[in-house]
Order: structure tokens, then C-alpha cells, then sequence
């Protein structure tokens, strides 16, 4: 539910509410008040009463005065409360009941006590009540219509601002340096939003390009020894009085040296990737590309006697490069490397899925460890990083990666989407 | 060669001063400059992170003094756009570390013929002729095939000869190190034992030498 939308909710509930207690407030007192008038003029259609009584020589009639309607009727009582009270009042010239208010009080004329009862119409004042009521009822309405339209567009047209601001931090990419933009609002608090992004986006971009030097350095430092130890093993091995072992000995720390720096390597490519960095992409023909490698991995494969099988058609991706060369040098490696001599490689290329199936000693891997970090098989010589890269830069295009163990074939699987 | 390092210096000056080659090397962006404002180098080995300044700078500098040396810059960032940066500036090769000598020596001869291609597109060893730009060998004379990946190594024996050369070495070197070897560089024998075969059979006295378990050595006569 937007705010707009609560707050419509809101406001109508409260305009309603305070209405309806209003309109019923406003009857109550209006009749209170036109009563009260009421009954000061019967009060003194009362007095005229009294003042006939005394005057009138003869038996008190009744008799109907402006719209006053007076009874007496002598009365054995010595004392009579004086009441007001509703009644029900016989209108003669239209010859209908009416609603009326009465009072009733004790005279005293000639030693005779009268009850006297005056009565008076209220068919003015339920008529005012009436009319009240209708526009109370007219208003509650236009208000409600005034609401609705008020919320509705110029509330809209007040949140635009922040919807442009919403926009911009979804939009918000570290990678990309374009700057944060905004449209200058009148409201306060937006233009307060705005400059809070804003200190908070440059913030980050000034805390993430201190990682990414960070990183960067970081490699920087760990690659430099280690371009020292290669070029100084590079001149020790010139020194023909080498034995053997000592030859192999070195060989051994060319093998290391080669796997840290390879794993310096995937660890950037890794972090670079969490920051979707690598973003040169372009239209790439898959099935060129997969033909390619094959021909670039020939020697591993044939070395091992691997027979590859390959199915592909053409397919388009939009994607960089480089990612595309890791991606597929990652698939190939660990099928080539995990696989048994004289094992099988298929590859099935469609417009849906890459499919990469090996063979192999191992028996189905656990799907939910295989993606994870430093990962990898007991006898695996790799870094333990192939996959995880695979399943980061396949998330970058937003493509699945799944495995399945198939007819003793170990199959990873993109679903391009 | 322009290098902070000092273990790095001392290796690289010590392999690359043989066959009348001569390399000097200094620390700083100010020595570099220096030293190119007295004398006229062939190739310049650069690296990017310098106690005094970019070693990027250096290139604008050769750019502004319209200079012709042949630039290789060795650098431990691998990033991409360092690499492009450094090239569209004017280096000529970009080399990330570590790095093998052999492998440095091979590029910087690659980016010297490169800039003097007009003036010398045949490259000679004994009775061995290499046409640079047609990428043809003959041998007395003699026209051989090779393939591509034969080829490469020639060249790259060539440029190190004398020198013995790790076989992980001649891998990254011919199938880039991208490409996970596996520790496995069976394969490269393949590769060797048909090159030898094809230069011995034109009449190529034997030059390769298999050093134990360590690699191969292209003898220099």
C-alpha cells in the first residue's frame, strides 16, 4: 500500500468520524436550542394565558391564538408542577397531527384553579433540522470528493520528486561514475532525502575506491616477491652443476608459485566480479567461441585420450568477453582435469542451455558445497575457485548454473534466460 | 629498465646483458628521465608503480620528446583497463608479473623487431632465416614448415638462447596463462621433438638440449 494511499485511508476516516459526530452533535443541540426558544414562548403564551384568565369574566374557552393552542380545565389540584413536554398537536386549518411541544401549569382565577395546557407546533423546527441535516449530508460528501481529488493528483504531483529520487538510488551503480542526480523539490524534506543520498552515495564510492586500490595494491604487493622468486629461480636454473634433485626441487617451487599467483588471480577476478567491474560487453557467438576453445584445449584433451562430443548451434550473448574466455576456460579445465583417460567430454550448445558433461572417477559431487569457495575435490590440484567464478560471472548475466549427475556423467548446466 | 625493485633489477640486467645486449637499469621516474635526456636506448622496460610517480608518466614524457624507443611495461596490476591505458599511451606490450625471463626477453625482442620492421624483417641464427612479416623459415636456404605453435617456439628459442628455459615457462608462453596446465607439460615434448626433427632434417646441427626434468636449452652455436 503506498503512502498515498495510506494516508487517503486516513484522512477519509477522520473527516468521516469528526463529520458523523458532528452532524450528530449539531442535531442534538439544534433541537436542544429550538426547543429552549419553544418553550420561552409558550412561557409566555403562558402569561397571556394567565392574564385572559383573569380578565375573561367568564368560563376560560379554549381558543386558538397565532399558532398557540390553549386548553384550560378547571382542576381540583392546589399545585401543579409547570412541565414542558412533546405532544401531538391537531393542526385545524390544515386539518393533519403535527409534532408539537406543550406545557401545562395551574392558574388561579376567581377562586377556581385551571390547568392550563398550551400547545405549539414544531413543524418549523423540524423542518430546520431537516435542512441542516441535508447539508451537513452535502458537505460530507463534496468533502470526501475534495479529498479524493486532492490525494489523488496533487499529492501525486508532491511525491514526484521522491519517485525520481527512488529511481536514481535503484539506478545507483558503484561501478558507473556518472553522479548521483536529483530534480530540486520545494519540499524540505525531499531536498533533505536528496542531500543525504547524495553524501551517503559519494561516501560509498569513496569507500569502495579505496577497497578497489586496496585490492589492487594488495595484488601489487603479493605479485611483486613473487616476480622476484620466478626471475631469481630463472637465473639459478642457468647454473649448469645443478644435480637433478636440486632441478626438481626447483621445479616444484615453479609448480607453487604458478598456483599462488593463479590464485592471486581468481581472487581479484572474484572480487571485481562482486562489483560487476568487468562490464565491456559485446554480441558473442557461443558456438565460435566454444569451437575456439575446443581447438585451444586439443592438447590437454588429446594428451589425456579424451574423446569430446560436441552439439552446438548458433548462439547469441551479450556479454564481455574476457568473462566469456574465463567462463569456458573454467568448464573446460575441470572437465578436462577431473575426467579419466580415455574418459568422454560432450558438449550441447542450444538456444536454452550450455551443457558441459564429463566423465568421471568421482561419483555424484554434493550440489549445495560445490559452488562454495576453496571447495574442491581431495585429489583436485586447482585453486578451488573454478566453479565459484563460473557461478559469479554466470550470475552476472543473470543465467542459471545447475549440476546434475546423469548416466555417470557429471553435467553443468546453463540455462541462458 | 625503470624498477624499484631491487631483486627484480638485478635479475633482469644480469639475463638480459648477454650477446653484446646491453641493459642499464635505475630506480626512480627522475633517473629514467635523466638517463633518456644523455642517451638513446632501443627498448625501455617499464614498470607502472614507482616510488616517485606513475611510471605512466614516462610514456607522455617520450610522447612529448617524440622518442622511439620500444616500451614494455611490466606491471603487477592486471586489471584491464591499466593494460589499455598503458598501450593507448604508446608502450608497446604490457607484461603482468610475475613473469618469467625468458618470457620478457622473448617479448622485448618481439617489440624491438616490431619498431624497426622497415628496416630489418629478416631475422637470422646461423644457417636459420626467419621472414618476420611472411612468417617463413628457411633453413640453408631451404624452405620448412612449421606450424604455429613450432613457430613461436622457435622464435622464443631464439630470442633465449643460451639460456635453459623451465618448461611452465613454454607453456604460459605458448598457451598463455589463462590456460590451467594442470602441472602437465607432457605435451610440450610433442611440440619439441617435432621442431627438432624438422630443423635436423634441412641440415641444423642439433640446438635443443633437454635439461633433466627441468626444461630444454637452445644452444647459442
Amino acid at each position: 500500500m503506498k503512502l498515498a494511499a495510506h494516508y487517503n485511508k486516513a484522512s477519509i476516516l477522520i473527516t468521516l468520524t469528526v463529520l458523523f459526530a458532528g452532524a450528530v452533535i449539531y442535531f442534538f443541540a439544534i433541537n436542544y436550542f429550538a426547543n429552549k426558544q419553544l418553550d420561552r414562548n409558550l412561557t409566555q403564551g403562558l402569561a397571556e394565558a394567565e392574564e385572559y384568565l383573569k380578565t375573561t369574566g367568564t368560563e376560560p374557552q379554549q381558543y386558538d391564538l397565532d399558532q398557540d393552542h390553549a386548553v384550560f380545565i378547571k382542576t381540583d389540584r392546589i399545585e401543579l408542577e409547570r412541565r414542558y413536554f412533546d405532544t401531538t398537536y391537531h393542526n385545524y386549518r390544515e386539518d393533519r397531527m403535527e409534532a408539537g411541544r406543550a406545557v401545562e401549569d395551574l392558574c388561579k382565577a376567581r377562586g377556581a384553579n385551571y390547568k392550563v395546557t398550551i400547545t405549539v407546533s414544531r413543524e418549523n423546527t423540524k423542518y430546520l433540522v431537516e435542512m441542516i441535516t441535508l447539508i451537513t449530508l452535502a458537505l460530507m460528501a463534496g468533502l470526501l470528493v475534495v479529498l479524493f481529488i486532492t490525494n489523488k493528483y496533487i499529492l501525486n504531483g508532491l511525491w514526484k520528486p521522491f519517485h525520481h529520487t527512488l529511481k536514481a538510488v535503484k539506478d545507483f551503480n558503484l561501478a558507473d561514475s556518472a553522479r548521483f542526480s536529483d530534480t530540486p523539490s520545494k519540499v524540505e524534506e525531499f531536498t533533505e532525502l536528496n542531500l543525504a543520498i547524495h553524501e551517503m552515495a559519494n561516501r560509498v564510492r569513496s569507500d569502495y575506491q579505496q577497497l578497489k586500490e586496496f585490492t589492487e595494491n594488495a595484488s601489487h604487493e603479493l605479485m611483486t616477491p613473487l616476480a622476484v622468486v620466478t626471475t631469481k629461480l630463472d637465473t639459478l636454473i642457468q647454473d649448469e652443476t645443478l644435480r637433478p634433485d636440486q632441478l626438481s626441487q626447483i621445479t616444484d617451487i615453479y609448480a607453487s608459485i604458478s598456483k599462488s599467483t593463479r590464485l592471486n588471480q581468481s581472487l581479484l577476478l572474484l572480487s571485481k566480479l562482486d562489483h560487476q567491474m568487468i562490464r565491456d560487453e559485446e554480441n558473442i557467438n557461443l558456438k565460435i567461441t566454444i569451437l575456439e576453445k575446443i581447438l585451444q584445449f586439443q592438447e590437454l584433451i588429446k594428451n589425456r585420450e579424451i574423446v569430446i562430443q560436441h552439439q552446438l548451434s548458433d548462439k547469441y550473448i551479450h556479454a564481455s568477453k574476457f568473462l566469456v574466455d574465463i567462463l569456458l576456460n573454467n568448464l573446460f579445465s575441470n572437465a578436462i582435469r577431473h575426467n579419466l583417460k580415455f574418459g568422454t567430454i560432450h558438449v550441447t550448445l542450444t538456444n536454452e542451455q550450455l551443457i558441459v558433461a564429463n566423465s568421471s572417477s568421482a561419483t555424484k559431487l554434493p550440489a549445495n558445497q560445490l559452488f562454495g569457495r576453496f571447495q574442491k575435490g581431495k585429489e583436485s590440484q586447482g585453486s578451488g575457485l573454478g566453479l565459484s567464478i563460473i557461478q559469479n560471472i554466470c550470475r552476472q548475466y543473470h543465467f542459471e548454473l545447475s549440476y546434475q549427475y546423469q548416466d555417470e556423467l557429471h553435467m553443468f548446466i546453463i540455462f541462458f534466460r | 629498465m625503470v624498477e624499484d625493485e631491487a631483486g627484480l633489477r638485478e635479475n633482469i640486467t644480469g639475463y638480459l646483458n648477454a650477446d653484446g645486449n646491453i641493459c642499464e637499469s635505475c630506480e626512480r621516474l627522475a633517473d629514467a628521465v635523466n638517463k633518456l635526456a644523455g642517451f638513446q636506448y632501443d627498448c625501455i622496460i617499464l614498470d607502472i608503480g614507482l616510488p616517485d610517480g606513475e611510471g605512466l608518466d614516462l610514456l607522455e614524457y617520450l610522447k612529448t620528446n617524440l622518442r622511439n624507443e620500444a616500451v614494455l611495461i611490466i606491471s603487477a596490476r592486471n586489471s584491464l583497463d591499466d593494460k589499455l591505458r598503458g598501450l593507448n599511451i604508446g608502450a608497446d606490450d604490457y607484461l603482468t608479473k610475475p613473469f618469467h625471463l625468458a618470457e620478457l626477453k622473448a617479448r622485448l625482442m618481439a617489440v624491438f623487431r616490431r619498431k624497426t620492421l622497415n628496416t630489418n624483417n629478416l631475422l637470422s641464427f646461423q644457417e636459420i632465416e626467419i621472414d618476420l612479416t611472411g612468417r617463413t623459415i628457411k633453413v640453408n636456404q631451404q624452405a620448412i614448415i612449421l606450424t604455429k605453435k613450432e613457430y613461436d617456439m622457435l622464435l622464443y628459442f631464439i630470442a633465449n638462447k643460451g639460456k635453459i628455459i623451465a618448461k611452465n615457462a613454454i607453456a604460459e608462453h605458448l598457451w598463455g596463462d589463462e590456460m590451467d596446465m594442470h602441472d602437465n607439460f607432457d605435451f610440450i615434448y610433442t611440440h619439441i621433438k617435432n621442431l627438432r626433427k624438422k630443423l635436423m632434417d634441412a641440415g641444423c646441427p642439433d640446438y635443443l638440449r633437454s635439461i633433466y626434468g627441468m626444461g630444454y636449452k637452445f644452444l647459442a652455436q
